[in-house]
C-alpha cells in the first residue's frame, strides 16, 4: 500500500533529500511549493502523489524552462492549413479537401545513449502512437541522428563508443520500423565531437487521416469511461521522464531500468484497432501513454477537457503482480493507449479490440470536478486538484545571448582542389549514407515515389527530400525532409538555426514541393546554465523569424534539454522536419544529372560565408561567418524554382549545402553517372576556394532540359547563372581559364561511397 | 471466369504488413481480393471459396523462431488438407517475401517430389551482410513456361522489383545442394535469378542476400505455387520504380505478375 | 518437467548474426573476442514427468517448428 511521506514537518534539507531519494527530480523551490499545497490540505502526501508531481512537473512533461521562449517565438504562426497545431501530441494540417496529415517529432536521446537499440526502437514506438492517437494511419518515419565521430579513439568513462551507439540505434530503428510496416524514408546522420557523451536521436512520424475522423487528446464530458488498451503495465521504463530531464553522468548506466522495451508485433494490431474505433466514431478522446505513463495521460486528458478523473488502479493489467501503486501509476511500459469512451459505445469498442486480440480494460471515469482521485483496494490513495498537478511551474530563468563577431581567419589558398574535394566527399558527414538507408525499409506501403537514394541503378546519390503518394486515387504528394547543421549552430545559434529552416525549404523546393509546415525538436544543454538557455533563446528566435516571414507554421515539436555529460553540452541542435506539398507527384524532380548537353544553372547568390563550412573544418581553420538567411529571397527563389519544376523545365535539381558548389555538382554526377563542365567565372569578387566551397544559403544547381533552356531563362526572374553543361564522364570545374577541379565521376563516387561501410562493415 | 468474379484471399496474421499493397494490386486489375486473418479463414471461411491464395510480406509473428516458421506451423496445423487440395486442383498460391518464407517452411516449395513435403527442403537464411537490405534488384526471368505467375513476362527478360528483407538467402541442405539444384533446374522451377544491369549473374549487392545460384523466385513442379523474395506489388506503377525520373516505362514491372495469375485463372476456371 | 532446446546452425552454414555480434563486442573494447556463433535456446515447461514421452514430444516440436533441418540442428536437454 502507498505510504505517507512526512513533508509538512520537513526542513529544506530534508525536502531536497526526499526529492533525491524518490528520484522525483524536483528542485527545492518546487518541493516547497508542494509542501505549501499539502500544508493547506492539512495532510501529508502519499508516495504516489509525490511521484505523480515529479512526472508532471518534469521539463519533459510541462516544458517549465522552455515554454515562455517557445510561446514568444515559435507558437502561433497562423496559416490557413492549420487544423490542430502545437496543442496536442501531434500537429494536424490540411492535405486536401477531405484529408489531413499528422506530424509528430520527439527526442529519445538519453535512453539511446544508455541502451541504443532499445532506446531508439521505443522512440519509434512512441512517435507512432502520437500519430495514431489523433486517429491517423502512420505512413512515414523520419529519423535525424547525431553521434560522436566514428573515428574517436577513446571515449570518456561511462560513455559508449559512437560506432557502437550508431550501429545500435540504426538496428533499433530498422528492427522496429520495418516490423511495424511503416517506411523509414528520411532523416539525417551527423557526426560531431559535441555528441560523444550524449548522442541525439530524434524520431518523427507522419500519418494520414480523414478530417472528419480526427480524434482529440482530451475527454469530453463527465461520465465517460477511461479505457486502457494495449500491453500490460510492468516495471519497465520507470522514471524515464525524470531521467530525460537531468544531465547524463557516468553512473547513468545504472538507470537502465528507465529504458523501456518495445514490441512491434503487439503494436501493429493496436494501430489497426485504434484506427478502426476512431474511424467508426466511437471515441470521445484518445491519447498515447508516453513519458510519465498513466500519471501524465489521465491528468492531461481530463484537464484538457476541463474535467477531472477517478481511477481504480487495481484494474490495470500488470506484467508483474508485485508492483506497488506508484510504480503502476508512473510506469512507461510500451504499446499502451488511453481512450475516453461514452458508456453507450463501450460494448462495441471492447468488441473491436477483442477481434484484434488487443486487451482493453476500463480503469476509471471522467468526473465533473477538476480533481484527480485514485483508489487502490477500495482505499483512496490520491486526491489532488488538477490545476495544481498538471500546470507545473513556469520559469523565466536567466539566459545569456552569445554575441558572435563575424570574421574569418586569414589563410593561404590551397594548391590542389582535387584532393580537397575527394576528402570532403569522403568525410562522414558528406559521404553516402547508403549503409543506413538500406537497412530501413523505405518502400513498404508502396507509396514512396521519390526515394531517399536516387539515380542510375546501382549508382545512387542522396535525394534532397522524399515524396510519398499517400492516397490511392490522387496524385497529390507529401514531401518530407529533415535538417540542421550543428557546425553552424555551435558557432552562431541564431544564423545556424535560421539556416536549418533554409535548408529544409531548399530540400523541399528541390523536388518541386511547396513548404507547408515544420516540426521542430529542440535539443539543447542544461537550461539552468544561462549560456545554454541563451542558445535555446537565440535558436527559437531565429526559427520563428524565418518561419513567420515565410508564413509557414510550426505545427508540432518537442524540447529536449539537459543534453549534457560531465565534459560538456551538445551543440545547439534544433532539428527541423519540413513537410511540403506536391500537387502532382508525376512532376517531381530528382538530384541525379540526366542527359548530355543539358545546360546547368546556379540559382542564388554566393557570398563569403565559410563559418562552420565543411571546407574550413577540413582545413582546421576557424571562422564565424555562418551563412545568413534572407527569408524574402528564399520565398521568391523557391517560388520560381517550384514553378519551373511544375512547368517541366528541370531535368535535375540539388540544393547547395555542405561542401558548397563543388560537392553539390559531384553528388548530382555520382547519381547520374555522367560528367559536367562548369565555369564559376560569373561569380564575382572571390577567391577560388570561396567560390567552390562557400555554403551560402538559398542556392540550388539545376539541370535544365536543353530545348527548354531559353524559356526557362525567361521565366526565371532572380539570380541565375548559367555555369555549364552536362557531358563526358569527368567533373571539370574552371574559373575563367584556370582549371580548379578535374576528376572522373568514378573517382568522385569511390571517394563518396565507401566511408560508412569502412567504419561499420 | 470473369475477372471480377475471381476471389483472392490475402492471408495474414499479426506482423504481416504488406497486405494492403497486394490487396490493391488485385483490386486495381478488377479482381475481388479480400484481406483475411488466418483466424477467420480457419473458423469462418472456406478456402475452396477462393481461386487464389496470396501470402504477403512482413514479419509474421515477429519472425521469431525463423522468418515465416510460426505462420507456417499455424497454417499446417489447421489447414494442411485444404491447402493440399487447393494446390492439387491447380489453384494458384503465391508468397512474396515473408510469404515465400512461409511457403518454404510449409514444404509447399520447392516440393521437389511434387507434393507438399513434411519438412522444409530449403531455407531462406539470414542475408550474408547480416543486415536488412532494402534495395532495387534486377531479376532475369528463367521460367521456360512452367510458372503461371510470370506467363506475361518474356523468357530471359530482365525486370526490376525491389527487395526488402533480412532473411532471403535461398539454401538447400549442404549435402544435397547439387542434386536438389539440378532437379530444380531440370523441373523448370527456377523462375527469377538476381542479375546486374548487364544481365549477368552477379554477387552482392545485385544478389542482395547471397542466394544459391542467385535464386530470387521459384515455383513448384506444376507451376501454380510460387514464391519470390522481391516485391512485385511495390512496383505496380511506374512511379514507384527507383529510376522513373530517368527511364520511361508504361507500367511498373510488378504488374505483370498479378496480370499473369489472373489471366491463368480466367482461362482455367 | 523442463526441456531446454538449443538450436544451432549446421556446420558450414554462414552465421552473419554471430559475426556481427563479434564486431560489436570488438567495438565495445573486447578485442580478445575471436569468434561468435549464435545459438538460440527455448526453455519449455511441460506438464508431464514422463521422460520418454517428453523427449519424443520435444523432438516433434523441433521438427515441426523450432528447427529447419536445412540449416539448423537441435539439442534437447531434459530436467
Amino acid at each position: 500500500m502507498p505510504c505517507e511521506i512526512n513533508l509538512i514537518d520537513a526542513d529544506d534539507l530534508r525536502l531536497v533529500k526526499i526529492s533525491q531519494e524518490a528520484q522525483l527530480g524536483l528542485s527545492l523551490y518546487e518541493m516547497k511549493r508542494v509542501k505549501k499545497y499539502f500544508f493547506k490540505k492539512k495532510r501529508n502526501p502519499t508516495d504516489i502523489e509525490l511521484q505523480s508531481l515529479g512526472q508532471a512537473w518534469s521539463e519533459h512533461c510541462c516544458y517549465k524552462c522552455s515554454k515562455s521562449i517557445l510561446k514568444k517565438f515559435i507558437f502561433g504562426i497562423d496559416a490557413p492549413q492549420n487544423i490542430l497545431v502545437i496543442k496536442e501530441d501531434a500537429g494536424v494540417v490540411e492535405f486536401d479537401e477531405d484529408h489531413a496529415y499528422v506530424v509528430a517529432l520527439e527526442s529519445h536521446n538519453h535512453p539511446s545513449a544508455i541502451e541504443p537499440y532499445g532506446g531508439a526502437a521505443t522512440g519509434i514506438g512512441g512517435i507512432i502512437r502520437d500519430v495514431v492517437c489523433m486517429g491517423a494511419q502512420p505512413i512515414a518515419l523520419i529519423d535525424p541522428l547525431f553521434f560522436g565521430p566514428l573515428d574517436s579513439s577513446t571515449v570518456p568513462r561511462g560513455v559508449k563508443h559512437p560506432r557502437y551507439l550508431f550501429s545500435g540505434v540504426v538496428a533499433g530503428i530498422s528492427d522496429y520500423g520495418n516490423r511495424v510496416g511503416i517506411p523509414t524514408v528520411a532523416g539525417m546522420v551527423c557526426f560531431d565531437e559535441g555528441y560523444v557523451g550524449n548522442c541525439v536521436v530524434n524520431v518523427g512520424c507522419v500519418g494520414m487521416v480523414k478530417k472528419k475522423h480526427v480524434v482529440r487528446s482530451r475527454v469530453k464530458k463527465p461520465g465517460e469511461l477511461l479505457v486502457l488498451v494495449g500491453g500490460k503495465t510492468g516495471r519497465d521504463g520507470i522514471h524515464g521522464v525524470t531521467f530525460a530531464s537531468a544531465e547524463l553522468t557516468d553512473s547513468s548506466e545504472e538507470l537502465r531500468g528507465a529504458v523501456q522495451l518495445g514490441d512491434p508485433i503487439a503494436k501493429e494490431p493496436l494501430i489497426h484497432a485504434c484506427v478502426e474505433v476512431s474511424e467508426k466514431g466511437l471515441l470521445e478522446g484518445m491519447k498515447d501513454l508516453g513519458g510519465g505513463g498513466l500519471s501524465c495521460v489521465v491528468g492531461e486528458m481530463a484537464l484538457a477537457g476541463g474535467h477531472g478523473a477517478e481511477i481504480e488502479l487495481d484494474r490495470v493489467p500488470l506484467k508483474d503482480a508485485g508492483m506497488v501503486p506508484w510504480e503502476i501509476w508512473v510506469s512507461e511500459s510500451q504499446e499502451r493507449m488511453m481512450l475516453s469512451v461514452d458508456p453507450k459505445n463501450l460494448k462495441e469498442v471492447l468488441k473491436i479490440f477483442e477481434d484484434w486480440d488487443v486487451p482493453a480494460t476500463v480503469i476509471g471515469k471522467v468526473i465533473d470536478e477538476k480533481i484527480q482521485r485514485i483508489f487502490y483496494a477500495r482505499e483512496k490513495i490520491f486526491e489532488m486538484d488538477m490545476e495544481f498537478l498538471i500546470k507545473g511551474p513556469i520559469y523565466n530563468k536567466p539566459f545569456q545571448i552569445k554575441t558572435v563577431e563575424r570574421k574569418d581567419a586569414p589563410f593561404e589558398e590551397p594548391e590542389d582542389y582535387n584532393e580537397i574535394l575527394l576528402r570532403l566527399l569522403a568525410s562522414p558527414n558528406t559521404a553516402s549514407k547508403e549503409w543506413v538507408i538500406r537497412q530501413y525499409d523505405h518502400e513498404v506501403r508502396a507509396s514512396t515515389v521519390i526515394k531517399p537514394l536516387q539515380g542510375v541503378l546501382g549508382k545512387n546519390t542522396h535525394g534532397d527530400a522524399v515524396v510519398i503518394k499517400p492516397l490511392e486515387d490522387s496524385y497529390r504528394g507529401l514531401a518530407l525532409t529533415a535538417g540542421v547543421n550543428p557546425s553552424y549552430t555551435k558557432i552562431d545559434p541564431f544564423w545556424g538555426s535560421a539556416s536549418a529552416i533554409d535548408e529544409v525549404c531548399r530540400n523541399l523546393a528541390s523536388v518541386g514541393a511547396t513548404p507547408h509546415s515544420f516540426a521542430d525538436c529542440l535539443n539543447f544543454g542544461n537550461p539552468e546554465k544561462p549560456d545554454r538557455l541563451g542558445e535555446l533563446h537565440s535558436s527559437a528566435e531565429a526559427l520563428g523569424y524565418v518561419a513567420k516571414a515565410l508564413g509557414t507554421p510550426f505545427v508540432s515539436g518537442n524540447v529536449s534539454l539537459y543534453n549534457e555529460a560531465p565534459h560538456g553540452s551538445i551543440p545547439p541542435t534544433p532539428t527541423i522536419v519540413g513537410i511540403g506539398i506536391v500537387s502532382d507527384i508525376r512532376q517531381c524532380v530528382t538530384v541525379d544529372a540526366k542527359n548530355e548537353g543539358n545546360p546547368v544553372y546556379l540559382i542564388g547568390e554566393t557570398k563569403k560565408e565559410m563559418g562552420g563550412s565543411a571546407y574550413l573544418k577540413l582545413l582546421g581553420i576557424p571562422s564565424t561567418t555562418v551563412p545568413v538567411v534572407d527569408p524574402k529571397a528564399l520565398q521568391e527563389r523557391m517560388g520560381a524554382l517550384i514553378s519551373a519544376i511544375r512547368n517541366g523545365f528541370i531535368a535535375s535539381c540539388h540544393d547547395v549545402s555542405e561542401g558548397g558548389i563543388a560537392v553539390c555538382m559531384a553528388e548530382m554526377l555520382i547519381g547520374g553517372d555522367v560528367g559536367a563542365r562548369v565555369d564559376l567565372g560569373l561569380i564575382e569578387n572571390m577567391r577560388d576556394d570561396y567560390k567552390l566551397f562557400s555554403e551560402s544559403n538559398t542556392r540550388w544547381i539545376v539541370e535544365v532540359k536543353r530545348d527548354l533552356a531559353e524559356e526557362f531563362e525567361k521565366a526565371f526572374e532572380g539570380i541565375l547563372f548559367r555555369i555549364g553543361e552536362v557531358g563526358g564522364n569527368t567533373l571539370l570545374i574552371q574559373n575563367d581559364d584556370r582549371t580548379l577541379i578535374e576528376l572522373s565521376v568514378k573517382e568522385l563516387r569511390d571517394a563518396w561511397s565507401a566511408t560508412l561501410y569502412d567504419y561499420m562493415g | 471466369m470473369d475477372t471480377n468474379d475471381i476471389r483472392v484471399a490475402v492471408l495474414l496474421i499479426e506482423g504481416t504488413n504488406n497486405e494492403q499493397e497486394v490487396y490493391l494490386a488485385f483490386k486495381r486489375l478488377g479482381a475481388d481480393p479480400e484481406l483475411l486473418h488466418l483466424k477467420q479463414l480457419i473458423s469462418k471461411k472456406d478456402l475452396s471459396d477462393y481461386q487464389c491464395l496470396m501470402i504477403p510480406g512482413g514479419f509474421s509473428a515477429g519472425d521469431y523462431v525463423r522468418a515465416g516458421a510460426i505462420f507456417a506451423a499455424r497454417i499446417k496445423s489447421a489447414l494442411r488438407k485444404q491447402l493440399m487440395e487447393f494446390a492439387e486442383n491447380g489453384y494458384p498460391i503465391g508468397g512474396i517475401c515473408n510469404g515465400f518464407q512461409v511457403l518454404v517452411e510449409l514444404g509447399l516449395l520447392p516440393a521437389l517430389e511434387s507434393k507438399m513435403s513434411d519438412y522444409p527442403q530449403a531455407s531462406l537464411a539470414i542475408n550474408d551482410s547480416a543486415r536488412f537490405e532494402c534495395r532495387p534488384t534486377l531479376l532475369k526471368h528463367e521460367s521456360k513456361g512452367n510458372c503461371i505467375f510470370t506467363k506475361d513476362i518474356p523468357y530471359q527478360e530482365v525486370v526490376l522489383m525491389p527487395s526488402a528483407h533480412a532473411e532471403g538467402k535461398f539454401l538447400f541442405p549442404l549435402e544435397k545442394q547439387d542434386e536438389y539444384l539440378q532437379r530444380l533446374i531440370d523441373n523448370d522451377q527456377v523462375v527469377f535469378r538476381y542479375v546486374d544491369t548487364q544481365g549477368n549473374y552477379a554477387s552482392y549487392p545485385w544478389n542482395p542476400n547471397g542466394s544459391l545460384y542467385n535464386i530470387a523466385a521459384i515455383c513448384n513442379l506444376e507451376g501454380n505455387v510460387f514464391g519470390m523474395m522481391p516485391h512485385p506489388e511495390r512496383v505496380f506503377y511506374r512511379y514507384t520504380h527507383p529510376d522513373w525520373t530517368r527511364v520511361y516505362k508504361e507500367n511498373g514491372d510488378g504488374k505483370a505478375i498479378f496480370e499473369s495469375v489472373l489471366e491463368y485463372i480466367r482461362r482455367k476456371f | 518437467m523442463e526441456a531446454d532446446v538449443t538450436i544451432s546452425l549446421n556446420k558450414g552454414v554462414a552465421d552473419p548474426e554471430g559475426s556481427n555480434v563479434k564486431k560489436a563486442l570488438n567495438l565495445l573494447g573486447f578485442e580478445e573476442v575471436m569468434n561468435v556463433r549464435t545459438m538460440k535456446t527455448f526453455r519449455i515447461d511441460l506438464a508431464t514427468n514422463d521422460r520418454v514421452k517428453a523427449k519424443k514430444d520435444v523432438e516433434e516440436m523441433c521438427k515441426k517448428l523450432l528447427a529447419n533441418p536445412v540449416i539448423q540442428s537441435y539439442q534437447i536437454e531434459l530436467r
